[in-house]
């Protein structure tokens, strides 16, 4: 019952002009996990990724999707249980209207007409798109392209959903309710990997970061392990997010304990630690 | 008194009040529309922005940030159909009066898709291309790109394909190409949006440099709001077209409640002070807008 | 990853040829080009091949050459298989012998033959003038002699677009994949060109504010970055091919002996083996490219 659902062993991928861009990458991913992928352009991470879905096969090693080995597989068939969300939106729409786009996903996985209708109507509500039905796709805003762009994957209803960058040039707001709908997705049974560089992404919402530093994974924890550890996040040239340095250096003023990965952590720690008293 | 500990010294202003330093942009009474849009992008901007300063311009998507920075070097009005009222001064120039291609000689610019903005076959001739446009002699052009380069950390790679280089490579080379024309005021669009962490501080790096070592008047549109709190000596905030907020930093990212209606955030460590504050009835002055501040307003509230 | 990266494009190097400038090489292309359409003499078409086999040999560029006849090759095969049963020439044509329901006709195997030797020495010697040449040099050399700067411009971007909306196209395709797309033929794969419009697009909207914004098209002098120098040699060259070019189509016009197209003949045996290899490569052509289009 606990089979995964996801399986590298040894995964090696080599670029034609003989550039390695994996090497020996092994992991295990099972259902339900919210998942970080993070390293500098160039590590590796969206290259291992793509292996999931079948735009990439791997070179030496191999990668097993549900069971099955992804070699032989189309990425039209690996699509049913692995969604791919592409970084640009304008690289996925091209319907008249939203409800189309939504559309396009399930019709291909060749489900009858009420089915699609259904799932199309589900993803209208999860992402909050009942204004934006029969708009043109271009004509959206960038931030509710990006969120067509998601649910277009969401009505296929795939076991995993990858995203390339999900909140990467967004604004706040936007940013804050992709969070909500990362950690509404993995509550409805999804598993979510993410490739990003939002650093409160993933001391916020990832619950276990796999860190790719020169094509292979130099870790494979949960945030505050990575984040903890200084000299690999220097290795990566990752900043953690303002309030974790500064709770580096609070600790290391023996101020508090442990790193805090958001604001509410810091609060508490500091409250703790200095016995304050609530005012009011 | 401890509140007066973490004002990092502002070259500009005493008081808040410019000293000695002459406007070199001027926003009166703005009010711009999109062309069939209802409502309007601009709303009765009046700003002014001195010379050498840093602004940094915040604001949710679609709030007027971009259009506040294409009525500095003349795209609005003059490249872009619309209805615009009001004056847009540029070193006393108007821009109704000037197309872009003009005013490029004094406003340099850099958009948020370095891709976008690379058209040559190598990274010198990219630099040059705004060099030729003004008539630069040949035999000058050399050694002005070898400079733009290497204030920009790209030397050496002159003869390289601008499509081969790193995204934050090529947000850099872009940021080169306008350097070389040696703008007085250098205007950047979400600059390290579409760019890796490594790059954003590459980015970040040099727009710092072209203030402090290149005194150019430095405008900024970012989102990143702990970079901006640390660099910028002049913080507004667009909402819907008009602006909320005109500052210092301080004066700015100490508002918390405002920010966050708006639908903004805060440093994280300035959230943090005044969530402490509220919650436990601290007393202090003032909240911290950068990290350093924030040791310091730690160590005064903590270790008394 | 990325980088202009289309088969016909500068191929780096310290060859002689690379030495000359742009515009004595860019003066024999085109002499070689009137010349071969002034004309149907294998034997003057020949020794243009040989000239150019010579000058590609010097510039060491046989790799791309080779690369480039690869997809030329069996079109200009063809055009020798359809020539020989249908000629594009003048009657009367003198019959050699019959293949099933076509005739071979000695002006159809002439006309063939000779049009393959026009294409491929033009080839070569345009190959070897953009192979050696820097795309930016040539541009400058054109503007000299007249060809607008816009225009230049609009070609240097065009050169490097075609790569980048490769790529683009790529991704968008990727993308479809991992929605399910269904089918591989023309029809599925048409919708994925809609973001690689709109993407292109955007991008020439992009680019046009942000070359105003670098002052592109502004009032004063221009000047340019590139500067080709042109020695004493390169005027020599250049000289030597107008006057080349000038002699050879004089005596052309002239000598009425050098038109061999009726007096050339070929053995029934020789024709119906040219005739044969050749339709074997064009169906094959054909089947390979109709697959792959089907296929995709």
């Amino acid at each position: 019952m606990n089979e995964p659902l996801i399986v590298c062993e040894n995964l090696t991928h080599i670029y034609p002009g003989d550039v390695t861009a994996v090497k020996n990458v092994n992991l295990k991913i099972h259902k339900g996990e919210l998942i970080g992928v993070i390293g500098q352009n160039g590590s590796g991470k969206t290259t291992l990724v793509k292996h999931f879905n079948g735009l990439l096969k791997p070179t030496k090693g191999k990668v097993i999707v549900k069971g099955q080995d992804t070699s032989k597989m189309r990425v039209q068939d690996l699509s049913r249980n692995i969604g791919y969300v592409f970084q640009n939106p304008n690289h996925q729409l091209f319907a008249k209207t939203v409800i189309d786009e939504l559309k396009f996903g399930p019709t291909n996985l060749g489900l009858p007409e009420d089915e699609v209708n259904e799932r199309v109507e589900k993803a209208i509500a999860f992402f909050n798109l009942e204004m934006y039905r029969d708009h043109h796709p271009y004509r959206i805003s960038f931030p509710l392209r990006k969120l067509v762009g998601m649910a277009s994957i969401y009505t296929m209803q795939p076991d995993v959903f990858v995203m390339d960058e999900p909140t990467t040039g967004q604004d706040h707001i936007t940013t804050r309710i992709v969070y909500r709908l990362i950690k509404k997705l993995r509550d409805e049974g999804s598993t979510v990997i993410c490739v990003a560089h939002d650093m409160i992404l993933l001391a916020e919402v990832v619950e276990r970061m796999l860190v790719m530093r020169d094509a292979t994974l130099i870790a494979d924890t949960d945030p505050k392990t990575v984040f903890s550890d200084k000299e690999l996040m220097a290795s990566t040239h990752l900043s953690p997010p303002q309030i974790t340095e500064l709770s580096y250096r609070m600790r290391s003023k023996k101020m508090i304990g442990s790193i805090a990965l958001n604001i509410n952590e810091l609060i508490d720690a500091s409250s703790k630690k200095y016995n304050l008293k609530r005012s009011k | 008194m401890a509140g007066d500990n973490y004002l990092p010294p502002l070259a500009n202003y005493s008081e808040g009040i410019m000293v000695n330093k002459k406007p070199v942009i001027e926003f009166k009474n703005l009010t711009y529309y999109y062309s069939l849009q209802e409502k309007p992008a601009l709303k009765n901007i009046n700003l002014t922005i001195y010379e050498g300063e840093y602004v940094a311009i915040l604001g949710l998507n679609g709030a007027g940030k971009t259009t506040l920075q294409l009525c500095i070097n003349g795209v609005i009005p003059n490249m872009i159909i619309g209805n615009f009222e009001g004056d847009v001064l540029v070193n006393g120039l108007n821009t109704q009066e000037y197309p872009t291609r003009e005013l490029a000689k004094i406003v340099g610019m850099v958009f948020d898709n370095p891709e976008f903005q690379l058209t040559q076959t190598s990274v010198a001739e990219e630099v040059a291309l705004g060099l030729e446009n003004i008539g630069i002699p040949t035999d000058d052009m050399h050694a002005i790109i070898e400079d733009a380069l290497e204030t920009v950390g790209l030397d050496g790679l002159q003869e390289r394909s601008p499509f081969e280089l790193s995204g934050g490579q090529q947000q850099r080379l872009a940021i080169a190409s306008a350097l070389a024309m040696q703008p007085e005021i250098f205007v950047m669009d979400e600059p390290t949006s579409n760019i890796d962490p490594i790059g954003k501080d590459e980015v970040i790096a040099v727009a710092a440099k072209l203030n402090t070592e290149k005194h150019m008047t430095v405008i900024l549109a970012e989102h990143e709001v702990e970079v901006i709190a640390q660099y910028a000596d002049h913080v507004i905030i667009i909402d819907e077209g008009e602006i909320i907020l005109d500052g210092t930093p301080h004066e700015v990212f100490e508002q918390v409640e405002l920010i966050e209606k708006i639908g903004l955030r805060t440093p994280q460590v300035t959230k943090f002070a005044y969530q402490l504050k509220e919650k436990y009835g601290l007393k202090t002055k003032g909240l911290p807008v950068t990290i350093d501040e924030a040791e310091q307003f730690a160590v005064d509230t903590f270790k008394k | 990853m990325r980088g202009a990266v289309l088969p016909i494009s500068m191929v780096p190097g310290d060859s002689p040829i690379h030495k000359i400038a742009p515009l004595p090489k860019l003066a024999w292309s085109f002499g070689v080009l009137i010349i071969s359409f002034m004309t149907r003499n294998p034997a003057i078409l020949g020794a243009i091949i040989l000239a150019g086999i010579i000058l590609v040999t010097i510039a060491q560029i046989w790799k791309p050459i080779l690369k480039v006849m690869a997809i030329l090759f069996p079109i200009m095969v063809t055009t020798v298989f359809l020539q020989s049963i249908a000629p594009a020439f003048p009657r009367p044509w003198t019959p050699i012998t019959d293949i099933g329901p076509f005739t071979i006709y000695q002006e159809g195997i002439y006309s063939g033959i000779t049009l393959f030797m026009r294409s491929f020495g033009m080839t070569l010697f345009s190959m070897v003038t953009i192979m050696t040449t820097h795309p930016s040099d040539l541009f400058s050399s054109l503007e000299k002699i007249g060809m607008p700067y816009t225009l230049n411009f609009i070609l240097t971007v065009t050169l490097q677009l075609i790569p980048i909306l490769q790529h683009e196209f790529t991704t968008v395709l990727s993308a479809q994949k991992s929605r399910g797309m269904k089918g591989t033929g023309f029809g599925a794969v048409l919708p994925s060109m809609v973001p690689v419009f709109v993407g292109a697009i955007e991008r020439v909207q992009q680019l046009s504010i942000s070359l105003e914004s670098r002052a592109f098209g502004s009032t004063g002098k221009k000047t340019s970055y590139r500067n080709v120098v042109m020695r004493g040699k390169d005027y020599f060259i250049l000289v030597t091919g107008f006057l080349a070019t000038f002699a050879l189509g004089y005596w052309i016009v002239v000598d009425k002996s050098l038109d061999w197209s009726r007096t050339m003949t070929f053995s029934p045996g020789l024709s119906l083996t040219l005739v044969i290899t050749t339709a074997l490569i064009f169906a094959s052509f054909v089947t390979i490219g109709v697959t792959r289009v089907l296929r995709a």
